[in-house]
């Protein structure tokens, strides 16, 4: 008896089940859509809202970047300028008696020194010469000419040899850091221009020197 | 009668005794002993001219004259060690002239193996004057030589250089150096310019006055320009120039070095330095400057060889000898005047720079650095016999020879200031040529004068 209740039950949670099955579904969406349409419209509403203002925060953002570059621009400009300036300011003419023409000076354009009977770039220069490189490079146009300088010792001929030998290593070095070859020419002075006329080992350091001058600007 | 007897003797110099080719000195011995020769006071034989008497010491003026330019060339030439009448023994102090061959007895007491008396003698105008010397053996008691010069008053110094060249051709088989010139760079404010002076230092003058740096003077084989480096275009090209300082014009222009030229023997070409491709290196020039062409090309096994500088050709024109520090350091080498052929010629010392190669072709004088100082040492060709001839005197460097190849000029500053000096081949005799403060440089050396 219990047996036969328990399938009645059993049949009866079937019938149910597939009533619900059956029925359920079409009776929820009807009667769900709307409200999920309402959400849909205030979600994408914010969405939209909240993208604009993500926008006109990132436009913003860019226009003040865009300000504070043109304002960096026009600082490192100002600064270009200032060094323009500064750089224009320290050419000096030079006028030797007994040579032809008129040179420019600068102490920014520093010199550069060698070794006894040496004409390779120490690693100390290399950095003077990527300075004197900056300098050069705000005035593409300027044409330089580097002077190679011994000390007394040993005898005029091969020193003018030695001479040519450290404004040519200085020249490729200036090359080799972004200076077109066509900007800069070579002169040997040997040990017929030294900056001190002393006889001693503090002099000769200083007169074993590559000089630079502007030939044009 | 004594005065008639010398007429003769100049007329007829066939009557002399046949001089032999006795060399007195031998200067190729590598240490030689100065000839002692006795110098008597010169005479003034004839007439007076009115114009000489009129001033008053003119007269006495010239006749020191001689006999002081005399003393000083014989002196200069290191071949001598002149005994002059002051320290003569008091009888022979005041004997004035030229004594008989037979009376050479009588000056024996003087001290010395050989004798020149000499005298003077005046054109009647007073222009002109006439010199007149004999040379005598004192140890064999014979004559061995006698001869006159006449010329202007103004050529007095040269006639006297040229009355101690034939006596020392006389003496030592060749003739002296008495009439050439050097020339050499002086530093004047922060410049250089060009001078010339006598054998003997005497007759100083500036060649060029551009106020330019004007370096490395260089005679031309004619011995009537001068080759030099100047700046004046702002690159150092070679020019030359006229030796009284006229005519001056550009001669090699090269982009880079235009430097130290050496003319060939047959003067066709010039071997000189240039630095058209960013380093030194030795070209051939054609005699009018023309025509270029590199001599010190690539070898094997070479990478790059190097600063060259300095060229000088052997006498014979077959080859050059030059600077190179492909070795690393500066040292001299010798090649074929083509180029071919290279080898070292140095390899004591780390500096070697500035060769010379003699007039007879059988030594190299050169720079040397010797233990932080620089020093003139001379080689033979083939890398044997060197010496050093210079020691313990400050910084020696540029040394050149005279057209003898008895003398070498170099510079030096063991007083100080760079100066000229002039040594005898052997090292011996050391002398400045001037007696200036200093800024001297790179002497040149010209062909005799005649």
């Amino acid at each position: 008896m219990v047996r036969k209740d328990q399938s009645i039950i059993v049949l009866i949670l079937i019938l149910c089940i597939g009533l619900i099955l059956m029925g359920c579904p079409k009776k929820t969406v009807v009667k769900e859509e709307p409200s999920v349409k309402k959400e849909d419209l205030s979600k994408l509403e914010a969405e939209r809202a909240a993208r604009e203002r993500a926008e006109r925060e990132a436009r913003e953002r860019e226009l003040a970047k865009a300000r504070e570059e043109a304002k960096a621009r026009e600082e490192a400009k100002a600064r270009e300028e200032a060094a323009r300036k500064e750089f224009e300011k320290s050419l000096v003419a030079k006028k030797t008696p007994g040579i032809e023409g008129e040179v420019l000076e600068s102490k920014l354009l520093k010199d550069i020194h060698f070794d006894f009977d040496k004409y390779d770039i120490r690693s100390g220069d290399a950095e003077i010469l990527k300075e004197n490189a900056t300098w050069l490079k705000k005035f593409p146009n300027s044409k330089i000419q580097i002077e190679g300088h011994c000390d007394e010792r040993g005898t005029n001929e091969y020193n003018l040899a030695l001479g040519e030998r450290r404004a040519n290593s200085t020249k490729k070095y200036l090359i080799s850091i972004g200076i077109a070859e066509d900007r800069i020419s070579t002169i040997s002075y040997g040990e017929e221009k030294p900056l001190d006329p002393s006889h001693n080992e503090e002099a000769w350091a200083k007169n074993r020197r590559a000089h630079f001058v502007i030939l044009s600007k | 009668m004594l005065k008639h007897f010398f007429i003769t003797l100049l007329l007829f110099p066939f009557f002399l005794p046949i001089v032999e080719a006795r060399v007195y000195l031998d200067i190729n011995t590598p240490t030689f002993i100065q000839i002692p020769i006795v110098l008597p006071k010169w005479k003034t034989v004839g007439n007076i001219p009115p114009s000489l008497l009129a001033k008053e010491g003119e007269l006495t003026r010239y006749k020191e004259k001689v006999y002081e330019i005399l003393v000083n060339d014989l002196k200069l030439s290191g071949f001598f060690r002149v005994i002059d009448y002051q320290n003569f023994p008091p009888q022979l102090q005041q004997r004035e002239g030229i004594p008989h061959t037979l009376f050479l007895e009588e000056w024996m007491p003087a001290g010395g193996e050989i004798l020149l008396a000499g005298e003077t003698s005046f054109e009647p105008k007073g222009l002109n004057l006439n010199l007149k010397f004999h040379l005598f053996d004192l140890v064999e008691k014979k004559h061995l030589v006698g001869k006159q010069y006449e010329g202007h008053l103004q050529n007095l110094r040269n006639m006297v250089h040229r009355m101690t060249d034939e006596v020392i051709l006389q003496l030592t088989g060749e003739k002296g150096v008495h009439n050439t010139k050097i020339a050499y760079a002086v530093q004047q404010g922060e410049g250089k310019e060009i001078f010339i002076a006598d054998f003997d230092g005497a007759n100083i003058k500036q060649i060029t006055q551009n106020q330019s740096i004007n370096i490395s003077p260089v005679w031309s084989p004619d011995g009537k320009k001068i080759a030099f480096t100047s700046y004046l275009k702002r690159n150092p090209d070679l020019y030359l120039i006229d030796m009284d300082g006229k005519n001056l014009r550009r001669f090699s222009s090269y982009p880079g070095l235009n430097v130290s030229p050496s003319w060939s023997p047959d003067g066709k070409r010039i071997a000189l330095m240039m630095g058209m491709e960013g380093k030194s290196d030795i070209y051939l020039i054609d005699a009018n400057g023309g025509n270029p062409r590199k001599l010190t090309t690539k070898e094997h096994g070479h990478q790059d060889h190097g600063n060259e500088a300095s060229p000088t050709w052997s006498p014979d024109g077959k080859q050059i000898a030059f600077v190179s520090d492909r070795s690393g350091s500066p040292q001299i080498y010798i090649m074929t005047w083509e180029g071919s052929n290279v080898r070292r010629l140095t390899y004591e010392g780390s500096y070697n720079t500035n060769p010379s190669w003699s007039p007879k072709g059988d030594r190299i004088v050169y720079c040397g650095r010797v233990g932080g100082r620089f020093n003139i040492l001379t080689v033979a060709p083939d890398g044997t016999g060197l010496q050093k001839l210079t020691s313990n005197s400050g910084d020696n460097e540029s040394p050149c020879w005279s057209p003898d190849g008895r003398y070498i000029a170099f510079s030096s500053n063991r007083t100080g200031g760079s100066k000229i000096y002039i040594m005898n081949a052997n090292g011996f005799n050391q002398r400045p040529l001037t007696s200036s403060k200093g800024g001297e440089s790179s002497p040149s050396w010209s062909i005799r004068f005649e």
